[in-house]
């Protein structure tokens, strides 16, 4: 690879983890490394990437950017490539990454892979590895032209642990009008239902099929084993559980002593938040459920048949 | 006030998706197909805007084969007004990008206030078609939104972060908004709705019709192949009766010492 672009984000005043994980990515390909730093007073930050392997870091500092835009964090990354015109440019697949990366790809009319997990070098071109189908498939794609962008899921690499000799240059005519306006940030309150405490927890999906089947199916076993109840995405966006049950990469992030997920598919967004629990169970009539290859004990089939007995099993064995 | 919803089909939720032979795409010849959840909830809120302002037009947009149009049926049912087909040859491999010019030259010549599209599709997951369709259309866009407020020119969304944090962002009209599932409650189409749907107007476009050359759409990103992921240590996949299985349930549990 001759040389790689790396899009650095910027959370709560640090350099995110995930950029660090886009210089080990970048390290592997091997070649040139240049990185983009993109805030208000953010050199001390441009720096740190610097030391910690970024190579060339360019710094695209003005009191406009010191917000997430679309626009603005599109001028500086555009303006980076203009200067460094890199072969490959990674950016991060999160809320402003994929924001910004497709509008950047379409301005420059070049081609994109996204939410990559891997990239493998193929004689002088680049195989893109990525989930489709909700993590059911592993897709190879290609691409042609230059450069190539790809948004890299956060976590797919290890974060870059050594110490380089880095150098920062600043960027200049990156400030300038945005035509979204940034408000705020809003925390959403904590819920009366903290589960990142939980011991145990017991959550179910889509597969669950009805708001009812929650109390007639799921509760017996998560009052069974003293567990919390939790929940997958789909089945807060239909209303049959709040907000505070869903667990995953936009709710609760959790690592019980034991997480059994029943009728939960495995889609990324969910094992972000849960797949560093201790133990976990999943219960899944397909057996090529994805959820299956983080799970260390999987049970095959229907849980409307699982469920209860499992329910009773744990019961009986409390002596109660 | 014209708003333009992207609806995308996709295979339904509990079709049983098998390889293709050339290993590049799925089966899709016997499987039932359904609008990409994301889109429901896009058509949704626009469908709301008109409810408010019955002087909005909503137009729906499908590429794709034929068996779109059963999708923007649907759409018509639920009370969008006109329904626009796209599909040609030249879009069976089509990238992000292409998909992306082919709703730009769509969205030109229709000059809508609002673009409302989905976050991602739930077949490839890219969810980059909508920042691509802004850039082309020289308008602002926000992503993975869960509420819109309309204010005169202005739109006011709240996007969706990570764990639970929602940035609010403030955007002029005309803009592109992709909507996050969760957003709203989709209506489903009353049995009148789908009366009238059949006399709304639904249109087949090709290429040419939209002004656009196949070349204008060749495609940068090819898929070179899908597989099943290879298995990796995975699971302890639990055997037996019923009652076996509960039974080494129990064992695991209290293994860990939680019973
Ligand atoms: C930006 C973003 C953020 C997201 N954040 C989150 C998040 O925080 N949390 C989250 O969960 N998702 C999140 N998602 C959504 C995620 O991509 C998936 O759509 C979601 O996790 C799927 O939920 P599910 O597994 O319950 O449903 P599905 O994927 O539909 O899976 C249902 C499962 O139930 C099984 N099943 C059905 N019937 C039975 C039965 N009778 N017995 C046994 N098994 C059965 C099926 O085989 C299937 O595997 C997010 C997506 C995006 C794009
Ligand atoms: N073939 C299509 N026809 C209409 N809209 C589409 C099509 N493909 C993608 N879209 C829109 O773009 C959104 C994001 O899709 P994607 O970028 O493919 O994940 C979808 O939710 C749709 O709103």
């Amino acid at each position: 690879m001759a040389k790689t672009l790396i899009v650095g984000e910027i959370q709560k005043g640090g350099l995110r983890e995930a950029t660090l994980e886009l210089v080990t990515l970048a390290r592997k390909l091997g070649g040139e490394i240049t990185s983009l730093v993109v805030g208000s007073g953010v050199l001390a930050l441009a720096e740190q990437l610097a030391k910690k392997g970024g190579g060339r870091v360019l710094v695209a500092d003005d009191a406009s950017l010191a917000n997430y835009t679309s626009d603005g964090h599109a001028r500086a990354i555009r303006r980076a490539i203009d200067t460094e015109k890199p072969d490959l440019v990674l950016i991060s697949n999160t809320p402003s990454g994929w924001d910004v990366a497709g509008k950047v790809a379409a301005a420059l009319d070049c081609g994109i892979a996204t939410d990559v997990v891997r990239i493998e070098q193929d004689g002088s071109d680049l195989v893109f590895v990525r989930r489709m189908f909700n993590a059911k498939f592993d897709a190879r794609l290609r691409v042609s032209g230059s450069p190539r962008i790809a948004t890299v899921q956060p976590g797919a690499s290890e974060a870059y642990t050594g110490s380089e000799a880095g150098s920062v240059v600043e960027l200049d005519g990156v400030g300038g009008d945005s035509r979204t306006k940034f408000v705020e940030v809003r925390v959403a309150p904590a819920g009366g239902h903290d589960l990142t405490k939980a011991e145990i927890i017991v959550s179910g999906g889509r597969g669950l099929q009805k708001p009812e089947n929650f109390d007639a199916v799921l509760k017996p076993l998560v009052e069974a084993l003293g567990a919390q109840m939790g929940a997958s995405r789909p089945v807060v966006d239909a209303g049959w559980l709040p907000h505070e049950y869903q667990v995953g990469s936009s709710g609760q992030v959790v690592s019980p002593k034991l997480y059994v997920a029943v009728g939960i598919s495995g889609a990324i967004q969910h094992l972000v938040g849960m797949k560093s629990s201790n133990f976990i169970v999943a219960i899944n009539k397909d057996p090529d459920a994805p959820i299956f290859e983080v799970a260390d004990v999987g049970i095959v089939g229907d849980l409307f048949e699982i469920v209860p007995a499992l329910a009773a099993a744990v019961k009986s064995a409390k002596g109660g | 006030m014209k708003i333009l919803v992207c609806l995308k089909q996709v295979p339904h939720k509990d079709a049983r998706l098998e390889l293709a032979g050339d290993g590049s795409w799925i089966q899709d010849a016997n499987i039932k197909f359904e609008i990409n959840d994301y889109d429901n909830y896009a058509l949704e809120e626009a469908l709301r805007q008109k409810d408010k302002d019955a002087a909005s037009e909503v137009v729906v947009l499908s590429i794709g084969p034929d068996r779109v149009q059963q999708s923007l049926r649907t759409a018509l049912g639920m009370g969008a007004d006109r329904a626009i087909q796209i599909w040609d040859d030249g879009l069976a491999k089509a990238d992000s990008l292409a998909i992306a010019k082919t709703i730009a030259a769509v969205a030109k010549a229709e000059s809508c206030d609002l673009v409302l599209m989905g976050l991602m599709s739930d077949d490839t997951n890219f969810a980059v078609t909508g920042p691509m369709l802004a850039e082309l259309l020289g308008v602002p866009h926000a992503t993975g939104i869960v509420s819109a407020k309309l204010d005169g020119g202005q739109v006011e969304v709240e996007r969706e972060l990570e764990g639970g944090a929602l940035e609010v962002v403030k955007l002029p009209l005309p803009c592109l908004l992709s909507v996050q599932t969760g957003m709203n409650e989709v209506r489903y189409a009353s049995l009148k709705g789908i009366m009238q749907a059949k006399k709304k107007p639904l249109d087949k476009k090709s290429l040419g019709d939209v002004g656009l050359e196949a070349a204008a759409v060749a495609p940068k990103v090819r898929i070179e192949k899908i597989y099943s992921p290879p298995k990796g240590g995975g699971a302890e996949i639990l055997t037996g009766s019923k009652d076996d299985i509960a039974n080494k349930f129990v064992g695991k549990v209290k293994e860990l010492g939680l019973l």
